[in-house]
């Protein structure tokens, strides 16, 4: 019962904080705006007389190319739920933020992880289950008549849920990394620039194979189908081990919290 | 009288950047991170048999150290707003234009400096770790512009993230859009049509790394001032207009 | 001298401050009373350039604050803490305002000193007590050794030693010909400290005058802010 009361209580404060939204939006439009420019151009290319050579192309391939935006939308969130707490008030000397209120009315900080844990995995599926069908809508309608679609709806479906772990379990080691650092600058840099493709991780499999079991290159076959480097992890073991240092992350993140003065 | 009223502003701002911890931790953080993705680039090339010239490694590294200027170019606008301080800024310099000259020449000051330190630190480990390996000599006659590219490339993209942060105001989605727009949009893009060369990081590219058919270093960089001008004229009208 | 006149503020439709005017003489503690929300803060806020008027204006030592050169030292200003961002040290936020208007750095051991928190000076401002915090804002004020000064609810968070040597402090700056404005909520406070009041209700000025002025007919202070500031009798003067 105190729990459930806790996970609304965060759940309550997630969605009445603008920056939740924002997010959320952003990564909506900003995922229909790269879909429509590249439908755009794909629409263009069956006009014209190489029509054979985009003969493959889907429509939900063509929005399947934006799920990296996600990444960030995802990682915002996850950020702003802990970080929000740490942020200084008007009052600036002395313990004027939030997470003293947030600490005296959930005392279980163990609970009260969880619970914010919850809250960003149901923040970013409902991102995910907006922003992912509405892409591939648009490029559907953007495209119109075309060569029939290659993937099935069975495939689309399976390489959504794949995006959208991916996406959950990067939101989620941002709000580890964030209450690990009390500060949102360090999960923003680390997790948006390794979802990019000037990867620290990616760099340092250059260095060592080792760094092929780093999360963000483990996981990153959860983005089924699209093109990626070669080595290093399959897609379901990738996955696991993704999951596991997302784990970790959250229980040293618990413990540290549970043994920090606010 | 101007004068030294606009050197006043621009020695507060100053000072503020120098004594906030988490700013100059991001300048000396960035020149050490470009000094190790340095010797990690150097001793790949190396491995592969490659000459390991520092202008070669130095354009590999760009991409990974600007992360570093624009969380630089971010700060000077979104400290005043974590808390108070904003009202006291205000306070000691009521005149709105000259609180952005002084705190955006500082921020051009600062950029300048880091970015600086970053690319000699690419350039001295590359060195050092180019003669450890025994690397192969770099031969021809080398053109050193590139690495002044890679400083002015690097001061830009800093200076687009303040700009960014005079128009969100805030920390986290100032710092979220710009790295996103640098590392993950404008590399989608880039992929999917030719248009992209005129996004800001694309054309300022051309500084030190001049692959464009249409942009060169010279009119690259001004399409990158452009959208400076533009993100950075917007939210100064605004800050100038509205209450804090 | 600090001067407001026919000042209007709009947030939206709520008409937050309505034509109120009011000076503060120099050599004189000049107190704004009113409760919390009547507008004290919004007042000062535009006295002290920060948000703009939608009418009438607010003037010191007759010139709008956005047009003086050097603010600091003519208006020395506290609105509720310290104002200083909290990873920095009391000494370094001191230096930057001290630079913003070409002050010496010597003024910043002087008010450090001055305010108690000489032994505070290289501790960051987030791990200061809600107190030190005001007596931060208050060096702040003090750097430039203005004319006037301009104080929202300056005992906020203060022990009783501290409201003590603050009252010291203003008495002794009015008595020195200086200009002291401070707004407040607590009348037991004000009673000791104020030459004249100005009361604050729902955006108006329902008083002015000398402390006797406005005290008269009532059992004390406290009576007479009750009086003027409760709904029915608001208007009455």
């Amino acid at each position: 019962m105190s729990f459930r009361n806790t996970f609304v209580a965060e759940l309550r404060k997630a969605v009445t904080l603008p920056a939740t939204w924002v997010a959320l939006a952003v990564t909506l439009l900003g995922s229909v705006g790269v879909t429509v420019l590249n439908a755009v151009a794909v629409r263009a290319a069956l006009d014209s007389v190489a029509r054979e050579s985009v003969a493959s192309y889907s429509a939900f391939d063509t929005a399947y190319a934006a799920v990296p935006l996600g990444t960030v939308g995802a990682v915002v969130i996850g950020v702003v739920v802990m970080s929000s707490e740490y942020a200084a008030n008007r009052t600036d000397a002395g313990s004027g933020r939030q997470i003293t209120a947030t600490l005296t009315a959930s005392p279980r900080r163990t609970g009260l992880l969880v619970a914010k844990a919850l809250t960003v995995v149901l923040l970013v599926a409902i991102t995910a289950a907006a922003t992912i069908p509405a892409s591939a809508a648009v490029a559907r309608l953007l495209i119109g008549a075309g060569p029939p679609e290659t993937v099935s709806l069975d495939d689309a479906l399976v390489r959504s849920v794949g995006a959208a772990l991916y996406w959950t379990l990067t939101g989620l080691m941002a709000l580890a990394i964030t209450t690990l650092a009390r500060s949102g600058i360090i999960p923003l840099i680390v997790l948006i620039v390794n979802s990019s493709l000037v990867s620290f991780s990616l760099l340092l499999t250059n260095v060592t194979p080792l760094a092929h079991w780093l999360p963000d290159m483990a996981g990153r076959r959860l983005f089924l189908g699209m093109p990626t480097v070669e080595g290093g992890l399959d897609t379901g073991p990738g996955a696991v081990v993704m999951a596991a240092w997302t784990l970790a992350l959250l229980a040293v993140a618990g413990v540290v919290l549970s043994r920090r003065d606010a | 009288m101007t004068g030294p009223r606009v050197m006043n502003a621009v020695g507060a701002e100053l000072s503020k950047l120098r004594t906030l911890p988490v700013a100059t931790l991001t300048a000396v953080g960035t020149a050490v991170v470009g000094a190790l993705i340095a010797t990690a680039l150097t001793a790949q090339l190396v491995d592969q048999g490659a000459p390991a010239s520092g202008i070669t490694v130095t354009i590999q590294a760009v991409p990974f150290v600007q992360t570093g200027l624009i969380l630089l170019g971010v700060l000077p606008v979104t400290h005043e707003y974590a808390g108070a301080q904003l009202r006291t800024s205000l306070a000691a310099v009521p005149r709105r234009g000259l609180l952005l000259a002084g705190k955006s020449v500082a921020t051009l000051l600062g950029l300048t400096l880091a970015a600086a330190l970053t690319v000699g630190g690419v350039v001295a480990a590359t060195a050092l770790t180019g003669s450890l390996l025994d690397a192969p000599p770099v031969e021809g006659v080398v053109d050193p512009w590139p690495v002044v590219g890679a400083v002015a490339y690097l001061v830009l993209v800093g200076l687009l993230a303040h700009a960014v942060a005079l128009l969100v105001r805030h920390l986290v989605p100032a710092l979220a859009g710009t790295l996103s727009l640098v590392l993950i949009v404008s590399p989608l893009l880039g992929g999917l049509t030719r248009h992209a060369r005129w996004l800001p990081d694309r054309a300022a590219m051309q500084l030190y790394d001049p692959t464009d058919a249409v942009l060169s270093a010279a009119t690259g960089a001004l399409v990158m001032l452009a959208w400076i001008a533009l993100i950075g004229g917007t939210a100064a009208m605004l800050f100038v207009r509205r209450d804090p | 001298m600090l001067l407001i006149e026919e000042l209007v503020k709009r947030h939206g439709s709520r008409t937050v401050l309505n034509r109120i005017g009011f000076t503060a003489r120099p050599g004189r503690v000049t107190a704004f009373l009113g409760p919390n929300g009547a507008g004290k803060s919004s007042t000062l806020r535009i006295l002290l350039g920060l948000d703009r008027a939608d009418g009438g204006r607010a003037l010191v030592g007759g010139r709008p604050y956005r047009s003086l050169r050097a603010p600091l030292r003519t208006v020395g200003s506290m609105l509720d803490g310290s104002g200083a961002h909290r990873s920095r040290t009391a000494r370094d936020h001191l230096a930057w305002v001290a630079r913003s208007n070409g002050m010496p750095g010597r003024r910043i051991g002087e008010v450090l000193e001055q305010v108690g928190l000489a032994d505070s000076g290289r501790v960051r401002v987030g791990r200061f007590s809600l107190g030190m915090g005001q007596r931060l804002g208050l060096a702040a004020a003090l750097l430039g050794e203005p004319e006037a000064l301009v104080l929202d609810e300056p005992v906020n968070g203060l022990d009783p030693e501290g409201i003590r040597w603050i009252r010291g402090l203003l008495r002794g700056h009015a008595d020195n010909g200086g200009t002291v404005l401070l707004s407040s909520h607590l009348m037991s406070e004000v009673a000791g400290i104020a030459d004249d009041l100005v009361v604050i209700s729902g955006g108006r000025i329902v008083a002015a005058g000398t402390l006797d002025e406005v005290t008269a007919g009532h059992a004390s202070l406290e009576d007479a802010f009750f009086a003027l500031t409760s709904p029915e009798q608001g208007v009455a003067r």
